[in-house]
């Protein structure tokens, strides 16, 4: 089942396209990271999900329910923690915690204990005297106490420390037993995301790039290059998933984006008979770079 | 605590650091056999990693045979198995390429490269086996 579905959800702002028809699915129980970089969308992907915005066109359904009918019984079941929350900021830790606890039915107790403990956050302290790790660490407790079945944390580590983004992280997964609830979180951090999310999407220009489980990306890329490769008459017939291609005299690389174990390394010696082929797997950033590269590749010889 | 030690870095799949770091521990003995690998949640922890990934590799050191499973107690590290046909090939092709072909890029005699493996076979594992 899927906790979020969107449906060609737009909205401009004035004449500008902030997102532009995303067909968004986020399963039950994964971890899912929302990547882009800054401005592709991904903040006004969020608001529109948490009814702050309304959406131009299209529609967005969160725990089965319309974005523009989420009632107070659907938010008791929604964590959200942004980087520009509106947070009262004249309350101490203590308080703020308090003021929350008898919002939430579900609020468990031995939670936020823990997590108190995980964040050292100083109680007497007022939240406008919090440093910035502090004051995220502080909104996620009282996100994450009352067990939401969805978490949703936008841009949750630009700016934290690298001590502090780890705290966070940590909390994060202290209590996160997997298909427990689900996490949806936008950042700009490649690895972050590659650690952290069993599913990607990628969001550019207002629009859904892919959305995939990160296991069957990291599985069907490999980087692949032919060394030593005999003069050859004629080209070579190379299927379309091979990607980022690359030729000079004798070698050849590519990024196979459909790989499938050993056949496809019997298809590669069969392809180039007399090279050297290695084979390796590749970390997000490199997929991500090699598609983009690919992307243009197909724009420019189609403009051509 | 973890029992060896990975320090993630990009640009490298994180299942593949914390495959070879585990690996490591076992031949260099830091991890001798029937000690307990430690559970899905503590690495995922430990590691900062999405559990779904601990899971996978834990899977995957037991179907490695560097790990075995006893219902009830958790996984430890297996007693030493000889490697497969398909494994030894890859070490001795792929692998071993890499390393010469370093080697050669930076100008450093085949001798030297040979004692240097010496040196870390027997760091790693002390008897020339």
């Amino acid at each position: 089942m899927n906790i979020i579905e969107t449906k060609q959800l737009s909205r401009r702002y004035g004449r500008t396209e902030a997102l532009n028809g995303l067909d968004l699915a986020v399963p039950e129980g994964s971890m899912f990271g929302l990547l882009g970089p800054n401005g592709a969308g991904k903040t006004t992907t969020i608001k529109l999900l948490m009814n702050l915005l309304a959406p131009t066109s299209g529609t967005a359904r969160v725990l089965g329910v319309d974005s523009r009918k989420l009632g107070p019984a659907e938010m008791a079941a929604i964590g959200y923690v942004s980087e520009n929350q509106q947070l009262p900021v004249w309350m101490t830790v203590e308080g703020f915690i308090g003021y929350c606890r008898p919002l939430y039915p579900t609020w468990d107790l031995a939670l936020e204990g823990t997590l108190l403990d995980q964040f050292e956050l100083p109680l007497d302290r007022k939240l406008k005297h919090l440093s910035r790790g502090m004051l995220m660490k502080a909104a996620l407790l009282v996100s994450m106490a009352y067990r939401p079945r969805l978490l949703v944390l936008d841009e949750p580590f630009s700016g934290l420390d690298p001590l502090t983004r780890d705290e966070f992280v940590r909390g994060l997964l202290e209590v996160s037993t997997v298909g427990e609830w689900t996490i949806l979180v936008s950042s700009h951090d490649i690895e972050e995301i590659e650690r952290l999310c069993d599913w990607i999407g990628v969001i550019d220009s207002g629009r859904l790039q892919s959305a995939e489980a990160t296991d069957s990306l990291l599985e069907r890329h490999r980087r692949v290059e032919v060394a030593g490769l005999p003069p050859s008459g004629g080209t070579r017939v190379m299927p379309g998933s091979w990607i980022d291609r690359e030729e000079s005299a004798g070698l050849v690389r590519f990024v196979d984006s459909g790989y499938a174990g050993e056949d496809a390394e019997r298809l590669y010696r069969e392809t180039f008979p007399g090279g050297a082929v290695s084979v390796r797997p590749m970390a997000l950033r490199e997929i991500f770079i090699a598609q983009a590269r690919a992307q243009r590749a197909i724009r420019k010889g189609a403009a051509a | 605590m973890l029992p060896f030690t990975v320090e993630l870095k990009p640009g490298i799949p994180i299942a593949n650091q914390i495959l070879y770091a585990v690996k490591k521990a076992v031949v260099s003995g830091q991890m001798a056999a029937g000690t307990r690998f430690p559970s899905v949640r503590q690495l995922s922890q430990e590691l900062r990693i999405n559990p779904n990934t601990a899971h996978k590799i834990a899977m995957q050191l037991v179907a490695e045979g560097v790990l075995t499973t006893t219902p009830g107690v958790g996984s430890v590290v297996a007693e030493h198995r000889p490697a497969e046909p398909r494994e030894r090939a890859e070490l001795l092709g792929g692998t071993v390429e890499q390393l010469v072909v370093e080697a050669k890029n930076l100008g450093v005699p085949l001798e030297d490269v040979q004692s240097s493996v010496d040196a870390h076979w027997r760091r790693l594992g002390g008897d020339s086996k």
